[in-house]
């Protein structure tokens, strides 16, 4: 193809220096003809149309048909919506919608709120230990969410649990707790483990996004007599409102999608109060290898967030280019 | 005037103090737990297990690491782990590369698409596409490989590393490029001697953030993945959990020898990993 390519089209404007070397000049030629920017592309959409694109539609047509891997030999039986229809008639579903509204807006706004409060304390100019403090903060992130949640199962254990020591020493508590098996506690002992580690994502952009902040803006408000507060609406909300809203997008997203956490700490219990949709989809496939099921689940969510993308874009009035 | 002019530098340092406040709180939250685990890791188990909680481990050992560096494959795994992530940021940086540097540099049609295809690339559910990936990668003999996994890696951090990397590149000036082009380069030659020089920086945060998230990633090395022979890290933590009753110390110690690596690769690219997280962010 690329053969074919090179023939029609038009020669090469300059003398390559490398023309000793036959391949690269060729490649040299090539890359002066209007198909290279396309051909720089064909690499990653070949990688990407094979190993997502096929599996998704593929995915996608699963969730039309009953497909179960116990019972392979049944093949594969198109039996359109009823999936769907037996999860909307399901009791546990209306409740793990629920628990996955609550995991994903609460888990977003927390660590955003933290994330913003970080930010802005680290952003004032001049202090000591400003620097090391950047790094140190961003740890939580770039460990990994089985490591996390080992951790935190251990400092939130019922027995030995390190936290439920400090708080009957302070006497916030009289007993230890139980808190991943007590179904009042187990979602939001999930969250604060989420929060730790979640909120340096938004550290870490929002840190960037204030610093992109030009001064001159600051010290012109300033001149006009506005307040910290006034410049903080004025000034810092608006400019920072694309990385707010990019930032978000993907926490979403990713609390959406990934039910590390619950397998490591709750695996969806007690009962079903840590259940959530990704969770869900991932135990029907793997427990009960009812994959047409699961499928189902899966483009549910796809759904749900293609929905929240394109209305908060609208609403957050940010254009993309 | 004076008297303002104190004032104002009253409420400044007020406002640093709050901020030292701020800091130190999350400091703590932040490092508390990461300390618990390496206190942890260098407990004998029966001081984990008791009634009475020690904070400072009363006979500190190195137990831990040794019984866990000694257990059948796990260096193994820990070897696989580095050869996947290895195999991804090769991957990722060299497709990412290319296609980044054609949606920075060329207008054409359907770029803006593109862009949103790649975003849309992200939202797709992991437990969607596992099967259909599970059975076309046993189809052609890559399931349970470090090199299927890689593969698997790197559709998925494209999109991502593609993104960091154009706004990367979309900060060198295209004037340079055209001097050279002009003193007789090839576009390739340009990419090569000055585009890529230049945005070397951005590239190295790219395969940083490439290499962390490899490293960490768990589900599908846990669903791709069958035999020891290419377990990676996060897996053998989490079936080390089936195997024991909460082997509490070795957990902790073999949490604290994954994130070594990570923190070791984070501090050397952490400001230019902050910039392109940014710009990647922003633009897509």
């Amino acid at each position: 193809m690329a053969q074919d390519t090179r023939a029609s089209a038009p020669p090469p404007k300059a003398k390559t220096p490398f023309s000793w070397r036959q391949p690269l000049a060729l490649i040299g030629a090539l890359s002066e003809t209007r198909y290279w920017a396309y051909l720089l592309l064909l690499p990653s959409l070949l990688l990407v149309s094979a190993v997502i694109i096929y599996p998704v539609l593929s995915g996608i047509n699963l969730s039309f048909n009953q497909f179960n891997l116990l019972r392979i030999a049944q093949g594969m039986n198109f039996i359109g919506l009823q999936h769907y229809i037996e999860l909307f008639e399901d009791p546990d579903f209306q409740i793990i919608l629920k628990n996955t509204a609550t995991w994903v807006i609460f888990g977003a706004l927390s660590q955003f709120t933290l994330g913003l409060i970080a930010a802005l304390a680290l952003h004032r100019k001049n202090l000591k230990g400003g620097a090391i403090a950047r790094v140190l903060m961003l740890l939580p992130w770039v460990i990994p969410s089985v490591v996390a949640g080992h951790m935190w199962a251990l400092l939130l254990d019922s027995r030995l649990g390190v936290i439920n020591d400090i708080l009957v020493r302070l006497g916030v508590l009289s007993a230890y707790r139980a808190w991943f098996a007590d179904p009042a506690t187990a979602m939001p002992a999930v969250l604060l483990v989420d929060l730790w580690r979640g909120f340096p994502f938004f550290t870490l952009l929002l840190y960037a996004g204030l610093s992109s902040v030009p001064e001159e803006l600051y010290e012109a408000a300033e001149v006009d007599g506005a307040n910290p507060l006034q410049k903080f609406r004025a000034i810092t909300i608006p400019m920072i409102t694309p990385v707010v809203v990019a930032a978000i997008i993907l926490r979403v997203i990713s609390l959406m999608n990934s039910p590390d956490l619950m397998i490591v700490l709750t695996n969806g219990g007690p009962g079903l109060a840590t259940y959530t949709l990704s969770l869900y989809a991932f135990q029907i496939a793997y427990d009960n290898f009812n994959f047409g099921a699961a499928a189902a689940v899966s483009v549910i969510m796809l759904v749900i967030l293609m929905v929240f993308t394109v209305i908060y874009l609208r609403v957050s009035g940010v254009t993309k280019d | 005037m004076r008297r303002i002019l104190t004032s104002h530098k009253a409420i400044q340092r007020l406002y640093d103090a709050v901020a030292y406040v701020i800091i130190a709180g999350l400091l703590v939250f932040v490092l508390g737990p990461l300390m618990w685990m390496g206190l942890t890791s260098l407990k004998r188990e029966q001081d984990v297990v008791t009634a009475d909680l020690q904070y400072i481990p009363l006979h500190p050992t190195l137990e831990n690491y040794v019984t866990l560096w000694n257990r059948s494959g796990v260096t193994t795994m820990f070897r696989n782990s580095a050869v996947t992530t290895g195999l991804t940021v090769s991957f990722c940086l060299l497709a990412g590369t290319f296609a980044a540097y054609s949606i920075s540099r060329y207008r054409f049609r359907g770029r803006g698409g593109l862009l949103t295809f790649y975003l849309l690339v992200r939202m797709f559910p992991v437990v969607l596409m596992l099967l259909p990936l599970y059975i076309m990668l046993r189809s052609i003999g890559l399931i349970d490989s470090l090199f299927g996994l890689a593969l698997t890696y790197t559709t998925f951090l494209l999109p991502t590393s593609l993104l960091m990397l154009k706004g990367f590149f979309d900060a060198v000036p295209p004037d340079l490029e055209d001097a050279a082009r002009i003193d007789g380069s090839t576009r390739i030659g340009a990419l090569f001697r000055v585009v890529l020089p230049l945005a070397r920086s951005g590239i190295a945060a790219t395969g940083v953030l490439i290499a962390v998230s490899a490293w960490n990633e768990f589900l599908f090395a846990l669903m791709l993945t069958t035999s020891e022979s290419s377990r990676t890290w996060p897996v053998v933590l989490q079936l080390m959990v089936g195997e024991f009753q909460l082997p509490w110390g070795l957990l902790a110690a073999g949490g604290m020898i994954s994130i070594l690596p990570i923190i070791v690769f984070f501090s050397f690219a952490q400001r230019a990993l902050v910039r392109g997280l940014l710009v990647g962010a922003v633009k897509g």
